[in-house]
């Protein structure tokens, strides 16, 4: 980049730019703040002074949803529930990805275009036939259902993803594995898997978000109290106790835990696919 | 080859079996439950009836005009987005830092962000708390529809820019530094440079931003609408994927808001067109 600098701002003149984007990071930052401080607090302590810190820092928030509001088993519920479906879409569009990348397929144009088209599908289209769909399979209230949507919904990105990825892999070594008597499980695992797995983490951790973060078929599909995933047990809490912040803050503060917990370890890998989405 | 013709098959069709079950399917299902009248058991066929009551519903105008109402979001978005990448073009210190910061809305849920703005504008929440510091009574801002209809919007912006922003702040980095020196050497300024060579060079990635904004306003507003304001007061922050979803689950009729929920469809299927065409022509010149 050094050669483009004579066509760059002067330094003096990025010292605004800084202070002005530094602001701008701080209404994204500070609301994130409030709401851990405020759940970090009493209601009372709240009302009296909310820009202030609390006066008596305290976890009852988080213990009340835990323990009162079932949010300790949305959470379990919910890490079961992506996880699964994180796990099912890596394996099956690792699968048809090396295929439709490097493997002959009877109909591949077919199989790419059903993919592709399904791809930008509108979710509102979705809703009622799928929950019909399901209520006729009779799993309706039961996580395999919502998991196969997940699934369903998740692998068209995730194969157009994959197939990118794959593609880049050498055909020589492909084929010198080939050549050594490597059948196809044993090239998947040895050369397509080790020399895609940054683009399959990078995949995981988009998947991961997406399914995690899902709300209206986790709200439909698992009408059960008991089962209900994190995201709308939150959204209900949220409706329900209006006039207290802090309980409200601490599950919204739950509910982003996971998510922020991602993006700062695996900052590189969201930002990769980042790139990816871009060029679809 | 034969053999290996059939593997590759084989490999892709597990994911094709579930998404064609589970995707291309309830599609063409939808379309056949919004031409009958049916509570999920029982299937009637009414041939158009369903679509024309939708046509003739006050209540589906509103909210058509309504998603109209959230287009605000959509020159917002898109301007602080453009500003926002500009200045990180500048790649002062610490640039790749505010990337990450900018993308953090990116990963929270639609449930989330959406509770809190709720939360922010409740009675007791922070807006009123702050407006409360200069000694101003507390407002009810969600019994009011022009205020329920800005804070979604502001929501949108707030979630929306910071991606937005780095999906230009790609399209920046990919013009060719040579232009830009050449610009510079000729004696342009730094606005002259931004209005005609920044701006006409991103012009292609500001199109799809411009698309996806609108598809988001049709079809993504469901997870707002619902933490926020849950359609009201009334009916006027209710968005049509909201309504599909009322339609669907508090009426015993499940063809009308598939009828609904189709019709949504051949918009987006529209617009995206249109979003195809507009890239098609930038691809000629």
């Amino acid at each position: 980049m050094s050669d483009s600098i004579s066509s760059r701002l002067t330094p003096r003149a990025k010292w605004p730019i800084f202070i002005g984007m530094c602001l701008v990071a701080a209404t994204i930052i500070y609301p994130l703040f409030f709401v851990v401080v405020t759940s970090l607090r009493s209601n009372v302590d709240y009302k009296r002074d909310p820009f202030g810190l609390p006066v008596d820092w305290t976890v009852t928030n988080y213990i009340e949803l835990w323990d009162e509001y079932g949010v300790g088993r949305a959470f379990l519920n919910s890490l079961f529930v992506s996880t699964s479906a994180v796990a099912v879409i890596l394996i099956l569009a690792t699968l048809a990805g090396y295929a439709l990348a490097k493997l002959p397929v009877f109909g591949s144009k077919f199989f790419t275009a059903t993919f592709v088209s399904v791809m930008l599908l509108p979710g509102p289209v979705l809703i009622i036939p799928i929950y019909l769909v399901l209520a006729r399979l009779g799993i309706v209230g039961d996580y395999s259902g919502l998991i196969l949507v997940y699934v369903a919904t998740g692998l068209p990105f995730a194969i157009f993803f994959l197939t990118l990825t794959f593609k880049a892999i050498p055909d020589e070594l492909l084929e010198a594995a080939r050549v050594d008597g490597a059948g196809f499980f044993r090239t998947l695992w040895s050369i397509v898997g080790p020399m895609g797995a940054s683009g399959i983490a990078t995949l995981a951790v988009l998947q991961f978000l997406g399914t995690w973060n899902e709300l209206i078929f986790a709200l439909i599909l698992v009408p059960d109290a008991q089962m209900r995933l994190l995201t709308p047990t939150l959204a209900t809490i949220g409706k329900r106790f209006v006039s207290d912040q802090p309980l409200t803050s601490a599950g919204l503060f739950i509910s982003a835990l996971v998510p922020l917990l991602l993006l700062t370890f695996a900052s590189k890998y969201i930002m990769r696919g980042l790139q990816v989405g871009l060029s679809r | 080859m034969r053999q290996s013709k059939l593997v590759g098959t084989l490999a892709v069709l597990p994911s094709f079996v579930i998404v064609a079950g589970f995707m291309a399917f309830p599609v063409m299902f939808a379309f056949y439950i919004s031409f009958t009248k049916t509570n999920g058991l029982t299937y009637d066929w009414r041939g158009l009836d369903n679509y024309i009551a939708i046509f003739s519903d006050p209540i589906v105008h509103q909210v058509f005009l309504n998603n109209f109402k959230f287009l605000i979001s959509v020159p917002l978005v898109i301007f602080s987005a453009l500003v926002c990448s500009i200045l990180l073009f500048e790649q002062f210190k610490g640039w790749k830092f505010f990337r990450v910061i900018f993308f953090l809305p990116n990963v929270l849920s639609v449930a989330v962000i959406g509770l809190i703005f709720r939360n922010a504008f409740g009675y007791d929440g922070a807006v009123n708390q702050f407006l409360g510091l200069f000694g101003n009574e507390p407002m009810q801002f969600f019994i009011d529809s022009n205020y329920s209809i800005l804070i979604i919007i502001l929501a949108l912006v707030w979630s929306g820019f910071g991606y937005q922003s780095l999906l230009l702040l790609a399209g920046l980095t990919s013009i060719n530094p040579a232009v830009f020196e050449a610009a510079a050497i000729d004696g342009a300024g730094w606005w002259r440079r931004l209005w005609s060579i920044t701006l006409p060079n991103i012009r292609k990635v500001l199109g799809f931003v411009f698309i996806i904004n609108i598809l988001y306003t049709f079809a993504s507003l469901f997870g707002f609408v619902f933490v926020i304001t849950a359609g009201g007061p009334g009916y006027e922050t209710t968005t049509i994927d909201f309504l599909v979803y009322l339609r669907a689950f508090s009426s015993n009729n499940l063809g009308s808001g598939a009828a609904l929920a189709v019709l949504l469809f051949f918009f987006i299927g529209l617009l995206t067109l249109l979003q195809n065409r507009v890239f098609k022509l930038q691809k000629d010149d």
